[in-house]
């Protein structure tokens, strides 16, 4: 039967809901590493020099005592520093990744799709994927009021879409500052994907000195910045040297190309495919995905013949007010399900025939349901009425439909 | 998922403050004694070269001792990371530009809106529209909050106001034989009867000629079993006897899902909230179902066309069906408006195409084809279209 939970179909959904707290919590503890390497050095090496000065007979003790007290401090800052970001960051993250695993084990432990256990479960996913939607569409507000209202702050991820935002919106004004440095922090991870992104967030800084014509500073930058990458960037590298010869009013193709302003929605696009990729995000909202697959699932040609239409049919859904504007448009853009076997559906009660609740046709051909003839012709004295085109006939005159 | 949450106790374990084992806390605390100590050595005047040495070495030790500690969570990091990836095997797909025209997204807008009015989330809703584009018409959205209050209303066992719904619309009620009105009169029956101790069943027996009555034509049988249950009165002794059922309290609970079923179908809307059932048919193994698919297609390089037809059959629970298919049984087609279903004489059906080719002297009405799975013949003038 199709009511049982299909487990591996839904955790196909749920790997970012898993990873993105999981990526989190390792960037905590690179942040503990780096705190740790960065506080520990001094502390060593004065200690060294001490001892150094001490083997030599050069040290006082006024010296020694203040380099002992600077020593405290560096432990005692690192001590809280570690706390804090213990405290802060990486035991909430523990903290989210276990809830969202026992979300997901609680899934799991449902039997049937029927359960009710099963349909708040699947309540909060659709909440989930609402709140992933509209935060990918620049819709916070509604986002954080679900997330608030339905009490699933640590199910969802407001926090990290909030930051991709705040950088988005940084390269639409123009700044590539916060994008840069976020490709710091994920320096590795985004060597580990080749992403490319580093070199034309500095290949666009450096274009925009050339479009004010500072050419020693862009010439400086480009040395500092866009040198390093000439092993795998060189034609581009040498193409940004050459721009500085043409002004931004120019009118040949490759380097009007550069100064054009739409680059920065390429890199806008460029930084959100990183971002996706480095926390295992898809491309597309996880809503469209489900709806890709439900739709695809659901739509007939069936749905698109106004004789068969069927309110309750999702992709039929919404044309009482006025044509495709809900469900059945969006099911444009996906293919028709595939059907080898037959399913005839009874149009008066809704119900599957079969051998049990065999099809019934009136002389003119127009087939229901045994049970709902039945009924009928139980409350009209063995006489039935086709709901369609108005014919009746005696329950008797009825025939018996074999759909092998 | 137990493989994970293991892991994930292991590390939380390592990290947390409470465990017997040192941790880098511990450590630094120690090392901030040390450092103390010795300070107070150097004050005392000591500043000889064995202070310093020890000093570095404790230094040096207690570096190790955090460095071992952050090797082990990483360690333990990598693990979870590990047993993720088992878990979750596959990425998700990607398909470029999904519903991105300005069409389908003002589309899809609509569809939450909806949802959000339709599951009663009003505040949500009108966060939303504020956020959108979309107008959704006043008229519209005060029909799903009168939903939200008579349904309200139900909840807390006043059916006046849907009783006052009801007759707005008996006359779509009753082309649909929906039993919702009698349904409402029954539970208020029920309740009558049962609120009195001892029991007096005037009260329910007048609201019963009143109200229940008039449905007597279309719900003899229950409408005899409601007035016969009298009988059986008190409470406890109709729970022992063949009307329990009338005691459940489901016979209340079910008005709300009911009601919201009916007044959504007046408005032109499913029975079922549409994007709930698209997202569970689609989270729920169709697009596993789907990528697998287009995988096999792929290996056996014969991508299949986007817009045409999946591939495969995705299985959809009984309510889920909403429009008969009929797969022709001999060319295993699906049939159309130009190949349609043909009934023969014996109840058998199959597609005109199929017909045709059996019939092979041609459209005579008078020659005989063969049903392909009974022996029976059948004139092909008495072979009649059928409409599911």
């Amino acid at each position: 039967m199709a009511t049982k939970v299909n487990t591996e179909g839904i955790l196909m959904f749920e790997q970012p809901f898993a990873k993105v707290p999981y990526e989190n919590y390792r960037k905590a503890f690179r942040t503990s590493q780096r705190n740790i390497e960065r506080d520990f050095t001094p502390v060593q090496n004065t200690a060294n020099e001490l001892l150094a000065n001490a083997k030599r007979g050069s040290l006082n003790a006024q010296d020694a005592i203040s380099s002992i007290e600077g020593m405290i401090g560096k432990v005692e800052s690192l001590k809280r520093k570690l706390s804090d970001l213990q405290e802060t960051s990486a035991r909430p993250t523990q903290d989210v990744i276990r809830e969202r695993l026992q979300h997901l084990s609680s899934m799991e432990s449902v039997s049937s799709t029927s359960s009710p256990e099963f349909a708040r479960w699947a309540d909060t996913r659709l909440d989930r994927w609402l709140v992933d939607w509209c935060l990918r569409n620049g819709k916070e507000n509604t986002a954080k009021k679900i997330s608030k209202q339905k009490d699933i702050a640590t199910l969802v991820d407001i926090d990290l879409f909030t930051d991709i935002r705040r950088i988005e919106d940084a390269l639409l004004r123009h700044s590539c500052t916060e994008a840069l440095a976020w490709c710091t922090e994920n320096k590795s991870a985004l060597r580990k994907i080749k992403s490319t992104l580093e070199f034309d967030l500095r290949l666009q800084e450096y274009i925009e000195l050339s479009r004010v014509r500072k050419a020693p500073e862009a010439i400086a930058y480009s040395r500092k910045y866009l040198l390093p990458w000439q092993e795998t960037h060189l034609a581009q590298v040498q193409q940004a040297s050459a721009l500085l010869a043409y002004p931004p009013t120019t009118s040949c193709g490759p380097y009007k190309r550069l100064y054009d302003p739409s680059r920065w929605y390429n890199l806008v696009r460029a930084f959100r495919a990183a971002v996706y990729n480095l926390n295992s995000l898809p491309t597309d909202p996880l809503l469209h995905l489900a709806l890709y697959a439900g739709l695809a699932s659901l739509k007939l040609p069936a749905c698109y013949c106004h004789s068969t239409k069927n309110v309750d049919c999702p992709v039929c859904d919404g044309e009482a007010w006025g044509s495709s504007q809900s469900l059945g448009k969006l099911a444009q853009e996906v293919p028709f399900s595939h059907h080898a076997n037959s399913t005839i559906v009874c149009r008066i009660s809704g119900k599957i025939m079969d051998a049990d609740n065999m099809p019934m046709a009136f002389p003119d051909g127009n087939v229901y349901s045994r049970e709902a003839l039945e009924e009928m012709a139980a409350k009209n004295g063995g006489v039935v009425t086709c709901p369609r085109l108005g014919t009746t006939c005696e329950f008797a005159a009825l025939r018996k439909v074999f759909i092998s | 998922m137990d493989a994970a949450l293991k892991e994930l106790a292991k590390l939380e374990k390592l990290t947390s403050s409470k465990g017997k084992s040192q941790t880098i806390d511990d450590s630094l605390e120690s090392l901030l004694q040390s450092l103390h100590e010795i300070k107070e050595q150097v004050q005392a005047g000591d500043v000889h070269e064995e202070t310093f040495q020890q000093l570095s070495q404790t230094i040096e030790n207690k570096k190790k001792e955090v460095d071992d500690r952050q090797k082990e969570i990483h360690a333990s990091v990598t693990r979870l990371g590990k047993t993720l990836d088992k878990k979750f095997p596959s990425s998700l797909p990607a398909y470029n530009n999904l519903f991105a025209s300005p069409d389908s997204h003002a589309s899809l807008e609509r569809t939450i809106a909806l949802h959000f009015l339709r599951t009663g989330q009003f505040e949500i809703a009108e966060c939303f529209l504020e956020e959108s584009e979309i107008v959704i018409p006043p008229t519209l959205k005060a029909q799903f909050v009168d939903l939200y209050q008579i349904l309200k209303a139900l909840k807390n066992q006043e059916i006046q106001p849907a009783l006052a719904w009801t007759k707005q619309n008996r006359q779509f009620l009753q082309s649909r034989s929906s039993p919702l009105e009698f349904y409402l009169h029954r539970s208020q029956y029920i309740r009558l009867l049962l609120a009195s101790h001892p029991p007096d069943p005037r009260p329910a027996l007048i609201y019963a000629r009143e109200m229940l009555r008039p449905f007597y034509p279309e719900h003899e049988t229950e409408f005899k079993r409601l007035i016969s249950c009298v009988a059986y009165l008190p409470l406890r002794r109709l729970q022992q006897s063949p009307y329990a059922d009338l005691t459940s309290t489901a016979l209340h609970f079910d008005l709300e899902p009911l009601f919201a079923k009916e007044y959504c179908a007046s408005l032109g809307m499913s029975r079922q909230v549409p994007l709930r059932v698209v997202g569970d048919i689609g989270g729920g193994g169709a697009l596993a179902r789907i990528e697998k698919g287009r995988k096999v297609m792929r290996e056996r390089k014969s991508e299949w066309s986007q817009t045409d037809e999946l591939p495969i059959e995705i299985p959809l629970p009984p309510e889920n069906r909403y429009h008969s298919i009929f797969a022709c049984p001999v060319s295993k087609e699906q049939s159309s408006e130009s190949n349609p279903p043909m009934m023969l004489y014996c109840g058998h059906v199959i597609t005109k195409d199929s017909l045709q080719k059996m019939g092979k002297t041609g459209n005579h009405t008078s020659s005989k084809v063969k049903c392909p799975y009974c022996p029976t013949e059948s004139v092909l003038s008495s072979v009649v279209r059928v409409y599911f």
